[in-house]
């Protein structure tokens, strides 16, 4: 049977990377896409001191760090991902996870789980 | 680049030299004077419960880490600010202000003792409580960059009496006596309330988390090696005793540790005993003014006491929250602390506030694993709800059981129960009163962790004001 694929998209603050990065190396993740992003969650962007709600969402900062991993293994990288990023303060993050049909290595035109190897 | 330089060493040796103060001399001896070596039993018993605590509250640490206020925050995101102002009223500011008189009245009994001075001994204690409170209002902390050598020296020095007494190298005669004066096990766990204060205090290992290299791991794991260590420690001096002191000697004496130097190696024993005491006594005395009138200044931002404990001198001292500290440590030293029974006395009933404390750290884990099951933990007691519940269990045994006398056990409990209705009351008009909001509502966590940051006070206060101007 063919491996199944996921997705992990995790949205953060910037200064986590090196600590995330340390983290995804050591439980084996191969890959990894990152990008610098704007964004706000539910807080529409106001500071965790901040007595007043923002009105209108304020875009901060934050990291995008995109990887693929085999299905059964994205328990294990998520709670990895937690314990990483965990520090009970809003903004600590979120953690998106979607299927990925296929991947493809241009180089090789390997597909699948091989292309991740 | 990693800036934190403390490995597990440190935090073991900080923890220790938390733990240890002179007043537990006084309960290691008085305990073993009162039942012998088995003493050492009621001292696993209560270093076991104390390993359960350790265990909660680095669970909580994990789960709301670097909150300098500890355990006044994790009840006030569990349980709201009620208990929260109360446990930390009476379990930190009561508790510490009454051992803090105990280290001043032992200060005072053992350069007396030392120097046979002709000024009765709480004269001299009253003496330096004077003086540490008029240091800390100019803001100098003299001994805080002696503490660490204090703390080494203190361990050091048990660790080689003990093991001098042990292998009986002392100088001094030994003494044939019966390894144990009861085996009867309700006498033995009677003394585990006694045992407890051994120690007390593990927790003030979290606030040094920030600087330590993989805390996640080394805070744990440094609090359990701690208490272990200290564990070994004591075991060691009460086999030392045996071998030295009677035990009925041992019972009676306000500075047992003194006895055991002098009996041990003489004129020598007494003059390393005192030194290292009076250090410890005095370096433990200055931080509980210094530290409480911190804790009431973080309070006071917290919109928990008045606002009067936020201010500070020119000195930047916190001149409400040491005055308060300081009077009332004068206070309990001007009734004249100087006899054992007096003295075990107020260390069993600050023991009560301490494990009240302890058993709502308990409480605290156990709702945060029903409120977040998921949220991430770097550390977890295992075995489920089955630790903490045990840890509430013996906590309480102890505190129903606190002292084998019946009269004295009453009278903690009439002294404890009246602080926390006093406090209660505080407490209740307080938050309906003046933090307008609801007593036994937990506050959310993120709310509690807000709180820590240094631009929430100033944040509110500002948008308090434009309220009111725009209203006005």
């Amino acid at each position: 049977m063919e491996t199944k694929l996921s997705k992990v998209e995790i949205v953060t603050s910037l200064s986590k990377f090196t600590e995330l990065n340390e983290t995804l190396s050591k439980i084996g993740v191969t890959g990894m896409t990152v990008m610098q992003v704007l964004g706000c969650g539910v807080q529409k962007g106001a500071r965790e001191y901040a007595k007043d709600v923002n009105v209108n969402m304020e875009l901060l900062p934050k990291q995008l760090i995109s990887i693929v991993v085999e299905t059964e293994r994205v328990p294990k990288v998520i709670e990895a991902v937690k314990q990483t990023l965990y520090t009970g303060h809003i903004g600590d993050g979120k953690i998106f996870v979607s299927d990925i049909t296929n991947v493809v290595r241009v180089r090789t035109g390997e597909e699948g789980i091989v292309a991740l190897k | 680049m990693d800036n934190k330089k403390l490995g597990l060493g440190s935090v073991v040796s900080t923890g220790v030299g938390l733990i240890v103060a002179t007043t537990c001399l006084m309960s290691l001896g008085q305990g073993a004077g009162a039942v012998g070596c088995v003493f050492i039993i009621a001292m696993v018993i209560a270093c076991a419960l104390n390993m359960l605590t350790a265990g909660s509250l680095a669970e909580l640490n994990a789960l709301m880490p670097n909150l300098s206020g500890g355990l006044a925050q994790y009840t006030l995101a569990c349980l709201g600010p009620f208990p929260s102002i109360v446990s930390m009223i009476g379990g930190y500011v009561v508790c510490n202000s009454l051992a803090a008189s105990v280290e001043a009245a032992m200060f005072g009994n053992v350069l007396q003792q030392a120097l046979a001075l002709p000024v009765p001994a709480t004269v001299i204690s009253v003496a330096v409580i004077v003086l540490l409170i008029a240091a800390n209002l100019f803001g100098i902390d003299m001994f805080a960059k002696v503490q660490d050598v204090v703390a080494y020296a203190l361990i050091g020095s048990l660790l080689v009496l003990g093991i001098v007494g042990v292998i009986g190298a002392g100088s001094g005669q030994l003494v044939e006596q019966s390894a144990n004066l009861t085996t009867a096990p309700k006498d033995i766990l009677g003394m585990t309330a006694a045992a407890f204060w051994l120690f007390i205090g593990v927790e003030f290992i979290i606030p040094i988390a920030k600087d330590v290299r993989n805390a996640r791991k080394n805070i744990p794991l440094g609090m359990f090696i701690s208490l272990a260590t200290v564990l070994l420690m004591q075991t060691l001096m009460v086999f030392g005793f045996r071998r030295y002191v009677k035990w009925s000697d041992l019972a009676s004496s306000p500075v047992p540790h003194m006895l055991y130097g002098v009996n041990l190696l003489g004129t020598p024993g007494r003059i390393w005993m005192a030194l290292v005491s009076v250090f410890a006594a005095v370096s433990t005395l200055n931080s509980v003014i210094s530290g409480l009138g911190k804790i009431c200044q973080g309070m006071s931002k917290l919109g928990m006491l008045p606002g009067i404990f936020m201010k500070t001198n020119r000195f930047g001292a916190p001149v409400a929250g040491i005055l308060l500290i300081g009077g009332g440590i004068l206070l309990v030293e001007s009734t004249g602390l100087s006899t054992t029974t007096e003295i075990s006395f107020i260390l069993l009933t600050g023991s009560v506030f301490w494990m009240v404390s302890y058993i709502l750290a308990h409480v605290n884990v156990l709702i945060m694993r029903k409120r977040l099951p998921k949220a991430p933990r770097s550390f977890k007691t295992p075995f489920g709800p089955v630790l903490p519940v045990i840890g509430i269990i013996g906590t309480a045994y102890m505190i129903l059981n606190i002292s084998p006398d019946p009269a004295v056990r009453n009278k903690i409990w009439l002294l404890t129960g009246c602080i926390f209705v006093i406090l209660g009351v505080y407490a209740f008009l307080w938050i309906k009163l003046k933090m307008k909001i609801p007593v036994f509502k937990a506050m959310p966590i993120e709310k509690v962790m807000a709180m820590e940051n240094e631009l929430y006070y100033p944040a509110h206060k500002a948008s308090e004001r434009s309220s009111a101007f725009m209203k006005g």
